[in-house]
């Protein structure tokens, strides 16, 4: 059995950020995104609703798309976290990030590190038609572009069109 | 002059702005950090109406890492914010950066905490108690106005905030001398919504204040801080990093713009306010909760000879600067739409509830408008025995009616109001017949589609933001000795591509590429006074300001480099990146030779001129009326876009769900500069007039205490619920302004309601319901029609 952790006030975690290993000392009520944008200065992740509604503080856990404005930081110890900013290539913006460009897929910007997240967490063949793209996207909100740029981006980007 | 190289207009080209937000390098303001600031947290009023009898705070200040807590009681020195209507016309609301007397709505700021963060800031704020005594509360136009009804405001004589009634015998003899079509259309309570909620971060160092906000009129905030604060417009400095959306809802000046500053003032550390979600929903600006009665004299063949009528406004507190009656007489004026109705006499009454204030919404009272206006067409068809097809085409102007000023003073020099309309069917009846053949058999399911015709003014003259008729804005373009080119805006992007529509037009008209051009707006001490982002306006008033400006230096410069070439400025011209004397390939210099000589190497400048290459340059759109005429119309906007919108719907007869199964629309707002921005544009509008029409709500109970405070019960349409948008384009230029683009910002959410409502009654077509007179069109309220029509138990299910 695992030893039952005391309750405390701030605890040390150890995780792997956008592939470099952090360590930091963080309240034990500090949200994940909160962690993420004070502590890290990693301020692409965005604050849309703080109830796990509007999907703009989407970044991935392990590889999963998770609200990381419902997750502590505390809960992150020892796994591995992709942010916005860990999604570039060397030589600029990736293939998903371009089709956004191409296909006017943003405007405010808002809301767009969190689809261009939970688009990097999914695999593309589970998703074969529009019908399922847009439930796919549905988790996500965008008030600027009604999603038409969107979903043509995310077929630019899985070469369907 | 023309610049001898392919034209930048009307080309598809990718925003200039995209590669940082796409890179998570935005910032917005919760993204700024100061040395040394410290959050802020609010304390809001829990009751509708009350008192405020005693706000306790030492309990907060014991509170870890609270700094401090201030309420009405500590801004003694604070005035009140600008009531700028005349009393005769609009009763003052006297408003407050903090509610000390009385509060009008759940929401009201009461006081703030600071602390050393945003979660001690919070644990500060629940420890608050502000005692507040309630009062009988009024939630709705109907409560507002009954003889015995609670007042919000004591002195005034009732909760009227405004009234307008106007009288016309030509209108009343039309009445008379034909039938009369009539009903009661209305919205309910939604608005903007951007998924960025407001923030503030203020500064004051060396006797300045620096404010940081989420504004879409930096300069109008600069402007009333210095009403409120009493400090002069040079000791501000109002700075505007990225914006999340804004969409009308952040063309407002809220108490906390003037609350943060203040709070930096006094104690003399940079202070950052977030408003969180729940805020957002009880605290920033409700729109469209508006009905109007209508009615329409109509001859035989459906043709509309006048319009008399009531716009119904349920304005919320009222507490809104600029004040939130505006939409509802765009609402009234906007009614005739691209119909030739002769005449108008359309009132407003705009009342006080104990609700959030409202405010600015994209499309500010012309959705109101069209709903009602189609609504009544339909029904005036349905009581002729017409067609609704055909009913729109013996009302809409032709071109051969054009120019066109209508019953309210509306100017339309161009247009393709018919054209566009008869696009639209084909487009909308081959739509919906393919998708009546997908769902031919399924007996839950009826498919229908219909048309529905707008026009949308936009670049308009506007009294709420300066307390004038106003509608100018400007641009300063300086060159740097390297030929680079600075353009400074006081309009406000917010999410709509200015930066690159307004480099893309500075390119075009001094011939430089695009990567030579950098626009800067977002900071009063840099960019020249403006009216700010909103109406459709920005690419209008910016480019006008912008085309006076480069005229001049295109001017200098053509001395400049005629000087430097021995030739005649006669025979220049404008080449790709420089001048060249025409026929002679060789004999060409460059901007960057131009704009050194002008700045450096002053001594090679012609006699006759001055060193430099700037200008600023001020824009007033031409054909706008300022000021009513005796019959109370007016000109109002400088250019109105025309469309045409269907929805193609499917709707079960067993839940009342209706599903968009298509959206189309014909759209016209003149010359195309970037068609794929202005296709954003008018998408990002319909999503927003969609979830209007079915989804949207601010809900309140009977106690005036909000329903819908978090995105669990307000529900924003996603991309399941949004169609695909399919797009055409008329391009029937404005004769006025620069470019003839006449303004798209607006334009897409005008349609929806009606389209879809119309198209819900279609697809019903077979039950003979009762007509849609309101939204939004809810699974329980289509329901509700089909069983009332008593048809219900024998379909289907």
């Amino acid at each position: 059995m695992r030893p039952v952790r005391q309750p405390t006030s701030s605890l040390r975690v150890s995780v792997t950020i956008n592939g470099k290993l952090t360590e930091a000392t963080v309240d034990s009520r500090l949200l994940l995104a909160d962690f993420l944008r004070d502590q890290l200065d990693l301020t692409g992740t965005h604050l849309g609703c703080e109830h796990g509604v509007c999907g703009a503080c989407t970044v991935l856990v392990n590889g999963d798309p998770v609200r990381s404005c419902i997750m502590l930081a505390a809960q992150v110890d020892g796994m591995d976290i992709l942010t916005v900013e860990g999604i570039s290539d060397d030589a600029g913006l990736n293939r998903l990030q371009e089709a956004f460009k191409n296909r006017h897929g943003l405007q405010c910007g808002f809301c767009t590190p969190g689809f261009l997240m939970t688009l990097s967490g999914v695999e593309p063949s589970d998703y074969p038609d529009e019908e399922s793209i847009r439930e796919l996207l549905s988790g996500n909100i965008c008030r600027c572009t009604g999603y038409v740029g969107i979903v043509d981006a995310v077929k630019e980007a899985w070469g369907r069109i | 002059m023309t610049v001898l190289r392919p034209s930048l207009i009307g080309a598809i080209v990718p925003r200039l702005e995209d590669d940082r937000l796409l890179a998570g390098q935005a910032a917005y303001v919760a993204d700024i950090k100061m040395p040394g600031m410290v959050e802020a947290a609010i304390v809001r009023s829990p009751v509708a109406h009350g008192i405020v009898e005693e706000i306790e705070v030492d309990e907060a200040l014991a509170v870890e890492g609270v700094i401090g807590v201030f309420t009405a009681d500590d801004l003694t020195e604070v005035s009140p914010f600008p009531d700028f209507h005349p009393e005769e016309f609009v009763n003052p609301v006297k408003l407050l950066p903090l509610g000390g007397g009385r509060v009008r709505f759940v929401g009201t700021p009461l006081a703030v905490v600071v602390a050393g963060n945003r979660y001690q800031a919070e644990d500060g704020r629940d420890a608050v108690m502000p005692d507040v005594d309630p009062l009988p509360v009024v939630t709705s136009v109907e409560e507002a106005l009954a003889p015995d009804a609670a007042l919000l405001y004591p002195e005034w004589a009732d909760n009227r905030l405004t009234v307008y009634a106007p009288q016309s015998d030509a209108v009343d003899e039309a009445f008379a001398a034909h039938q009369v079509v009539s009903g009661r259309y209305g919205f309910q309570r939604h608005g903007g919504v951007p998924m960025e909620t407001r923030g503030v971060l203020a500064e004051f160092r060396d006797g300045r204040l620096t404010v940081w906000s989420s504004t879409q009129f930096p300069h109008i905030a600069r402007t009333l801080l210095s009403y409120t604060l009493g400090l002069s417009e040079d000791a501000i400095r109002v700075m505007v990093p990225d914006i999340g959306g804004g969409f009308g809802v952040k063309a407002q000046f809220y108490p906390e713009e003037v609350l943060i500053p203040w709070v930096a003032m006094r104690l003399g550390r940079p202070v950052r306010w977030i408003e969180d979600r729940r805020e957002h929903m009880v605290s920033s600006v409700h729109a469209r909760e508006t009905y109007v009665d209508l009615e329409a004299a109509v001859d035989s063949r459906g043709r509309f000879l006048a319009l008399r009528g009531m716009v119904y406004q349920d304005a919320g507190s009222g507490e809104a600067i600029p004040a939130g009656f505006a939409p509802a007489h765009v609402t009234a004026g906007g009614l005739t739409g691209p119909y030739k109705i002769p005449l108008a006499a359309v009132g407003v009454t705009s009342v006080v509830t104990n609700k959030t204030p409202s405010g600015a919404y994209r499309g500010f009272g012309a959705p109101e408008a069209a709903f009602a206006m189609e609504r009544l067409m339909d029904k005036a068809a349905n009581k002729l025995g017409l067609d609704r097809l055909e009913v729109r085409r013996r009302n809409l102007l032709e071109r051969s009616d054009l120019p066109y000023t209508n019953a309210v003073g509306s100017e339309y020099d161009s247009g393709s109001h018919r054209l566009a309309f008869e696009r639209l069917v084909e487009m909308a009846e081959a739509s919906v017949a393919r998708w009546r053949k997908e769902y031919e058999g399924v007996p839950t399911v009826r498919v229908g589609t219909a048309a529905t015709n707008y026009v949308e003014g936009g670049t308009p003259t506007y009294f709420g933001t300066t307390g004038h008729w106003a509608s100018q804005d400007a641009a300063s373009v300086r060159m740097n000795p390297d030929g680079s080119v600075v353009v400074l805006v006081g309009v406000q992007a917010m999410g709509q591509g200015l930066v690159s529509m307004l480099t893309t037009l500075t390119a075009e008209s001094l011939g430089v590429p695009a990567t030579d051009v950098r626009v800067v707006m977002g900071d009063t001490d840099r960019t020249p006074y403006s009216l700010g982002a909103w109406g459709s306006r920005s690419t209008n008033v910016a480019s006008g300001a912008l085309e006076k400006a480069v005229e001049e230096i295109l001017g200098k410069g053509l001395l400049i480099a005629a000087h430097l070439l021995e030739a005649s400025p006669d025979d220049l011209e404008i080449q790709d990146g420089g001048f060249g004397v025409k026929g002679s390939p060789d004999s060409r210099v460059s901007w960057k030779e131009v704009a050194t000589t002008a700045n450096i190497l002053v001594m090679n400048l012609p006699d006759e001129v001055d060193p430099g290459l700037e200008a600023t340059a001020f824009y007033d759109p031409p054909g706008l009326d300022h000021v009513p005429d005796a019959d109370g119309k007016m000109n109002a906007c400088a250019a109105y876009t025309n469309a045409s919108q269907a929805a193609v719907v499917k709707v079960d007869i067993t839940t009342g769900h209706v599903e968009l199964l298509d959206y189309l629309i014909v759209h016209d707002c003149g010359t195309l500069i970037n068609p794929l921005i202005v296709e954003g544009q008018i998408a990002g509008g319909i999503a927003q007039g969609i979830g209007g029409a079915i989804l949207e709500e601010f809900h309140y109970d009977e106690y005036g205490n909000p329903q819908s405070t978090s995105f669990l019960d307000y529900h924003l349409p996603s991309a399941a619920e949004v169609p695909p948008i399919h797009i055409e384009h008329i391009e029937t230029p404005s004769l006025l302004l620069p470019w003839g683009a006449k303004g798209v910002g607006e334009a897409g959410i005008v349609g929806p309601a009606p389209a879809i409502a119309a198209a819900v009654e279609d697809a019903l077509a077979e039950f003979d319901i009762e007509e849609i007179t309101r939204t939004p069109i809810s699974p329980p309220l289509v329901l509700r029609l089909i069983q009332r029509a008593g048809r219900a138990d024998s379909v289907g299910a």
